[in-house]
């Protein structure tokens, strides 16, 4: 039989009662990482940094050729996986999940691109490297943390020349409307810095961070990832203090 | 609400304009050449497809070359209020070419961002657009973006345009992998070895019924369902169980409320590569069974235009459902065990299913699937 038949009751094309919201939020930077929802930040130790990460305090699982990345997909999907945890979803290539990841970053894949070229061209212009080109699309880093922890929903890198965050999260929302992903992680990544997000469909208390009107009020303000970062860390004080 | 494509136009190395990528295809033609544009020597091979007239590395980028022509030919046909959306991967890495071969320029004007203001401008809409980028899949992507903006009612009329070209960064880049074929590619041939890699632009202005009626717009036909999916598998190589595409058709399905059987034929990603087009096979046969439908590739006819491929596919299909008729797959000779009775090397009538189904899929594990009516 068809594999086509299985899985048509499992949406509904529309719910219009759904609330969508912040379930988690997971990032990193020169000074540390944390999660948002859970309070938990980690200050780095001696010899510790952005480059030299204590990966099994941001990843469950060993992530095989981590070290093989660039920098704007290892911040992706440090970012990517604590935003994960903080949203309590289970993600690894064992447990994959319908989540879709929408990403941004200010220069797309300009220092990769830059790598690759300088090699090859260095190298006589006949031979280049596989495993540089493979970072000169815009959404590899994206898809790096898709594959490292199990997400099968909707990739995209999406930019514009104002504040790309609004148009993500609108994105995010439709994708949650019409039922093309589970879960969605929005976010940024740059070569000092990364946030995350998780939206999904709340229906459970205890499970939101913050309300998308919340999230929008302070994404529409966007400066650099850092000032995200503070801006939510204060809006979580605010919440824990009320 | 409903997505109607109401206007679209490709430049492809066939040509400019529909009729001649489509007349191309339906003669069986290829217009793969060998590349002149720099030495391949080194490489797996001297095919590309070239879109003739184009200039390299002096003055404007290739990418802006074609939407020039592209915007020129749609002048008065797009609204300035239209909301806009580009797809590339590599924009205008020429720049990027100039900068390390022959120490001008600036690197950074290669960014997409850079790219997508000077489109914006060339388009005359207000919007400042934004750029959709997920490999092959970028230009299907924002054909599925424009569509759920629409359906949403976010807004009533969007602009999905798209463009890559074939430059020696790509070229090296796809050689280093392996995935040239040293002659033209062959999609789904027992006999393929690769892909070639190819160059192309397009557009598609997208709008909702009740404003196309309300504008007397003619409408090509609509984008009825859309699903986006990522094996979470490989960053090169494709799902050997092609639960992704499957996933991604599925999705489509649901959201064109159809199932299968109302599928008339499928455009297919179709790359010429052993493994791409084994996985496609294999996702079709899960999703349709034994049911034998018209299989195509247009990348033996045109290589594979990267994040252009999706959108120029798109209205590749949107002809093909005019027509009642799914063109060959150019330079197949002899079908893999697996696409016999799916594919061919002339014209196919399609009997039942009324609508079409355009699959594309990329690095990273993304696959595209879009239902168009």
């Amino acid at each position: 039989m068809p594999d086509s038949a299985v899985l048509i009751p499992r949406w509904c094309l529309r719910e219009t009662t759904m609330t969508i919201s912040i379930s988690g939020i997971g990032w990193i930077n020169t000074e540390g990482f944390g999660r948002l929802k859970s309070s938990k930040e980690y200050k780095y130790r001696s010899g510790e940094n952005i480059q030299q990460l204590p990966k099994h305090e941001i990843f469950s699982h060993p992530f095989k050729n981590f070290g093989r990345m660039d920098t704007i997909s290892r911040v992706t999907a440090c970012a990517a996986a604590l935003a994960l945890k903080d949203a309590g979803v289970e993600a690894s290539q064992e447990n994959k999940t319908d989540t879709a990841i929408i990403g941004t970053s200010s220069e797309g894949s300009l220092r990769s691109d830059l790598d690759y070229f300088q090699d090859y061209v260095q190298g006589g212009r006949t031979l280049s490297r596989a495993n540089l080109f493979i970072y000169t699309l815009p959404s590899s880093p994206l898809g790096e943390a898709a594959i490292h922890l199990g997400c099968t929903g909707p990739l995209l890198f999406v930019s514009e020349q104002k504040s790309v965050f609004p148009k993500m999260i609108d994105m995010a929302e439709e994708m949650l409307l019409y039922g093309e992903a589970d879960a969605v992680l929005v976010g940024r990544a740059e070569q000092d810095a990364g946030m995350y997000m998780v939206l999904k469909k709340s229906d459970r208390a205890g499970e939101t961070f913050c309300t998308l009107e919340e999230t929008r009020s302070i994404l529409s303000t966007e400066a650099d990832v850092n000032f995200l970062i503070h801006k939510f860390t204060l809006l979580r004080n605010r919440k824990v203090g009320s | 609400m409903r997505a109607f494509v109401v206007a679209a136009d490709i430049i492809t190395p066939y040509g400019t304009g529909v009729d001649s990528c489509w007349n191309g295809l339906i003669a069986n033609k290829t217009a793969i050449q060998t590349v002149t544009r720099f030495d391949t020597r080194a490489f797996q091979s001297p095919y590309a497809g070239i879109v003739s007239g184009l200039t390299y590395r002096q003055g404007a980028s290739l990418v802006m070359q074609m939407l020039t022509i592209l915007f020129q030919r749609a002048a008065n046909v797009v609204p300035r209020d239209a909301k806009f959306l580009l797809a590339t991967t590599k924009g205008e890495i020429d720049y990027l070419e100039t900068y390390i071969l022959e120490h001008r320029g600036d690197p950074a004007e290669s960014i997409p961002l850079r790219l997508l203001k000077k489109v914006a401008g060339l388009s005359g809409i207000d919007d400042e657009g934004v750029i959709i980028s997920s490999a092959c899949t970028s230009s299907s992507a924002a054909v599925a973006r424009a569509a759920a903006m629409i359906r949403s009612g976010s807004t009533d009329c969007a602009l999905v345009a798209a463009c890559d070209s074939v430059t020696e960064f790509i070229y090296s880049g796809f050689s280093s992998l392996m995935a040239l074929d040293s002659v033209p590619a062959r999609p789904f041939d027992k006999n393929r070895a690769g892909l070639n890699v190819g160059e192309a632009a397009g557009i598609a202005l997208l709008m909702s019924e009740e404003r196309a009626r309300r504008e007397e717009r003619p409408v090509l036909g609509e984008i009825a369902g859309w699903g986006l999916s990522d094996d979470a598998n490989h960053m090169t190589g494709p799902c050997r169980r092609s639960e992704g595409l499957v996933l991604a058709i599925n999705k489509a399905f649901v959201s064109a409320k159809i199932t299968s059987d109302d599928i008339g034929f499928i455009g297919a990603h179709g790359t010429g590569t052993g493994y791409n087009d084994e996985m496609e096979l294999r996702g079709f046969r899960k999703v349709f069974g034994n049911r034998e439908l018209p299989v195509y590739s247009i990348k033996g006819g045109i290589g594979h235009t990267m994040g252009a491929a999706g959108l120029v596919e798109t209205i590749i299909a949107l002809r093909a459902l005019r027509e009642k008729t799914a063109p060959p797959t150019v330079n197949l000779q002899t079908p893999d065990d697996n696409a016999r009775g799916w594919v061919s090397n002339s014209p196919q009538r399609f009997g039942s299913g009324t609508k079409a189904l355009v699959t594309n899929a990329g690095f990273s594990g993304v696959n595209t699937a879009l239902v168009l009516a």
